[in-house]
């Protein structure tokens, strides 16, 4: 009886080791992806967390993407490696946010984004010629403007000649192949300060250019994929304080309307929330320019906390007793968020006409972006555009973090694929990290 | 008694990701008693683990695998106990009643998508639970040589109540996921079987069977989680698997070579309940066509030695778990031998 065991389960042991798997065939397609670069702005640079930092811009998008391209003959993709931990000093820089606790003005303590303690890297030419060309806080025409590293810091890390435009930086990589994510800050920076310390890039020179540098691009022959413009509104930065986010209790209530009743502005507060005043220039009121925020509205994440919770900052200033609106630069209004979007359209109105006049391939970043703001799910993990939880966004509620790229990175190859009938694995999103919890 | 030696590989859609689950073992077996105090009645008691599943993924590269979100490792076993009392009326027809009497343990491990300083977030849950349903069934002899059973077990629910759940979180979330008791519904499918056989040839040498067995597994419609201690993190989850009833169809022939020993063959096709879009790694439910092949020995009177093979058509299977957004290939390959040993006094 034993020997008939033994026979059986050496019959079963040997059965069980015969398996066959589909390994995914990597196969070029009709693109060269021998020398890959990448332009754009933080969002390409690996940027997040408020900082340029190392472990960010390893999980850079382009350098995600470059680790798949090089399944399929693409060599070495080179970084202006940052190895500070903490992010590069220039004058107003700061160390990158981790999650921590900090105590407000009511002594309530809570966790949030606070600063880490750790030494920046000091600005300094990497001395090398680098495959990832993107500069944080650039915009389109950035690209073409003289000796824009006199201006920019993470440019002056990379650039080969002071006076160099970022478009000169091309031809001596020779590429064959690029992605391109740019154009964000040409609304972003206007969004940013609230609409009242920057401009929107006009359309017209948008495309102007953005013709130029996918000119310069394209030059020699390279292939390669445009990103579109996400609506930046959509942001954690704009979307995590509610315009309603006043809450009061019935007799905060009654003082407050007794005090409008006596300016005679004709606001009515009750108990629970209620919408944010902010300065109003237009106002016909003779002493206060100032309004109630409409729902669609946005707050800044940049608007003091400390403002708000304790100094009647939105309502009124308990020193004073006069109405206290949030100032202009912490504010989206309707004009202003009408004009984003505006300038968002046409930008990608003129990015898929671009993307079809040189031939290149399309990824629509702003229906992504759509999509998340209603969120989805990926491999078992909830993702949407909600600060902190919503597992795409870094700590600074405009980049993305590790995971959030790791995706980005994915619609790019998505893209690469179906222009040039590739087949570019995607990468496992759930590989790479979210935000960091203490 | 079986043993079974399963391997399943995972290749995740429009990516070079694998992952292989591994030294899934399952034991099912089966225990049978009779005793007959008249000659018409007849008890029994027969002991099975009709369900049982264990399995653990990891990737290729030995790292936590993409669907840790979803499930790291699963164990769930049930056992029966039935006993039967059956009586036989004359020679065409007979009836047997009984209660099932079925335990089980769950035992899983799955990763949640917020880190700390060590990772992910990870929860386990263990717990056990009983409970009871019948069964019955009519046997009928109308002619020489053939039989024809039909036989009925109801679902039973398994509700396992209070199992431990712990969750292993970075220190700033400890709040939102308290360690905590889990109730989890795991109701075992009604079945309804029909089976048939005929024995022929100038020794009675021969026979052939055939046997449907419907599954009801539309009963499993959601693996639900329902915390007590509720958090805005914590609280009532209905995983849906949404799964299908089916029919289980197996044939097979036996040839007695002489009194002492019998060969036999056969073949079924299990078909699986999972809708393509729910496929998911929990249970990587692919359609199951089965050989088996066997032998008994009867060294004396009463007492047998059956020994049996079954080997699974290795298959392939293309899904997504949609409501979590899980795509991928699955591929599996079974093969279990038996052994069996029976005496009559």
């Amino acid at each position: 009886m034993k020997k008939i065991l033994f026979i059986i389960l050496s019959i079963a042991l040997f059965a069980s080791c015969e398996r066959k798997i589909d390994t995914f065939k990597v196969d070029k397609g009709n693109a060269n992806f021998t020398t890959y670069i990448a332009m754009g702005n933080s969002l390409m640079s690996g940027y997040a967390d408020g900082a340029l930092y190392h472990t960010g811009q390893k999980y850079s998008i382009p350098n995600i993407i470059a680790g798949q391209l090089q399944l399929a003959g693409s060599g070495k993709f080179v970084q202006p490696v940052v190895t500070s931990e903490y992010g590069v000093q220039y004058p107003g820089s700061t160390s990158k946010y981790i999650l921590g606790y900090s105590s407000d003005c009511k002594g309530v303590t809570s966790m949030g984004p606070v600063h880490a303690e750790g030494t920046l890297e000091p600005l300094a030419p990497v001395g090398y010629l680098v495959n990832n060309l993107a500069i944080p806080g650039a915009k389109s025409f950035h690209m073409l403007f003289p000796g824009y590293a006199n201006y920019n810091p993470y440019y002056a890390r990379f650039a080969t000649s002071a006076t160099n435009m970022v478009v000169q930086e091309i031809a001596p990589l020779n590429p064959t192949f690029f992605t391109i994510w740019l154009g964000d800050n040409d609304v972003l920076s206007y969004a940013l300060t609230g609409g009242v310390g920057d401009t929107i890039t006009s359309p017209g020179f948008f495309q102007q250019a953005m013709g130029g540098v996918l000119t310069a691009l394209t030059v020699n022959g390279a292939k390669g994929v445009v990103a579109n413009i996400p609506d930046v509104t959509a942001i954690p930065f704009f979307t995590t304080i509610p315009y309603n986010g006043l809450v009061l209790t019935q007799s905060q209530a009654d003082s407050v309307n007794m005090a409008m009743h006596l300016y005679q502005l004709p606001f009515v507060y009750k108990k629970g929330p209620n919408p944010f005043l902010v300065a109003d220039p237009s106002s016909l009121h003779p002493m206060f320019k100032v309004r109630q925020m409409q729902p669609g509205e946005l707050v800044l994440m940049s608007v003091p906390q400390d403002s708000l919770k304790c100094r009647g900052m939105g309502i009124i200033n308990p020193a004073t007793f006069y109405p206290y609106p949030i100032p202009s630069q912490y504010v989206l209004t309707m004009d202003e968020v009408y004009k984003i979007r505006v300038a968002t359209q046409a930008y990608n109105t003129i990015l898929a006409s671009l993307a079809t006049h040189f031939n290149l391939g399309l990824v629509d970043m702003n229906a992504k972006l759509r999509e998340f703001q209603k969120g989805i799910m990926w491999d078992g993990i909830s993702l949407n555009t909600t600060f902190v939880t919503g597992g795409i966004f870094s700590l600074d509620g405009v980049h993305l973090n590790p995971r959030g790229c790791s995706i980005a990175a994915n619609y790019f190859i998505d893209a690469i694929n179906a222009k040039y009938s590739s087949k570019i694995p995607q990468v496992n999103i759930t590989a790479y990290p979210g935000v960091k919890f203490p | 008694m079986s043993f079974i030696f399963a391997r399943a590989t995972f290749q995740a859609k429009d990516a070079n990701y694998q992952a292989t689950l591994k030294h899934e073992l399952n034991t099912p077996f089966y225990f049978y008693a009779a005793y007959k105090p008249t000659k018409k009645l007849s008890v029994g008691l027969a002991v099975n683990a009709p369900y049982g599943n264990r399995l653990a993924w990891q990737d290729d590269a030995g790292t936590d695998w993409q669907g840790r979100y979803l499930i790291k490792d699963l164990s769930f076993k049930a056992i029966t106990y039935q006993p039967t009392v059956s009586y036989r009326f004359n020679d065409i027809i007979g009836i047997g009643v009984g209660f099932v009497f079925a335990t089980g343990t769950v035992d899983l491990n799955k990763s949640i998508p917020l880190q700390g300083a060590n990772g992910d977030g990870t929860l386990h849950v263990k717990g056990s639970t009983s409970n009871f349903g019948y069964n019955a069934g009519i046997m009928i002899h109308p002619e020489q040589g053939w039989s024809i059973g039909i036989d009925y077990r109801s679902k039973i629910e398994m509700k396992v109540k209070g199992a431990d759940a712990t969750f292993s979180v970075a220190p700033s979330l400890t709040s939102n996921f308290p360690n905590n008791k889990v109730d989890v519904m795991l109701p075992l499918p009604a079945n309804l079987d029909l089976g048939a056989s005929y024995e022929f040839g100038k020794r009675k040498q021969w026979m052939i069977g055939i046997n449907l067995c419907y599954v009801f597994w539309s009963t499993y419609d959601s693996l639900v989680f329902d915390f007590k201690t509720k958090t805005p993190a914590v609280g009532r989850t209905a995983t849906p698997s949404l799964y299908e009833d089916r029919m289980i169809e197996r044939i097979g022939a036996q040839y007695k070579i002489n009194d002492k020993v019998a060969v036999r063959i056969g073949a079924y096709f299990d078909p699986s309940p999972v809708k393509n879009d729910y496929l998911n790694p929990q249970t990587p439910s692919l359609n199951e066509t089965g050989f088996t092949c066997g032998f008994s020995i009867y060294p004396m009177k009463g007492f047998s030695v059956d020994a049996s093979f079954l080997y699974l058509l290795g298959a392939k299977r293309s899904g997504t778990y949609s409501p979590d957004n899980f795509a991928g290939t699955y591929r599996t390959g079974f093969s279990i031998p038996g052994l069996g040993l029976s005496y009559s006094f």
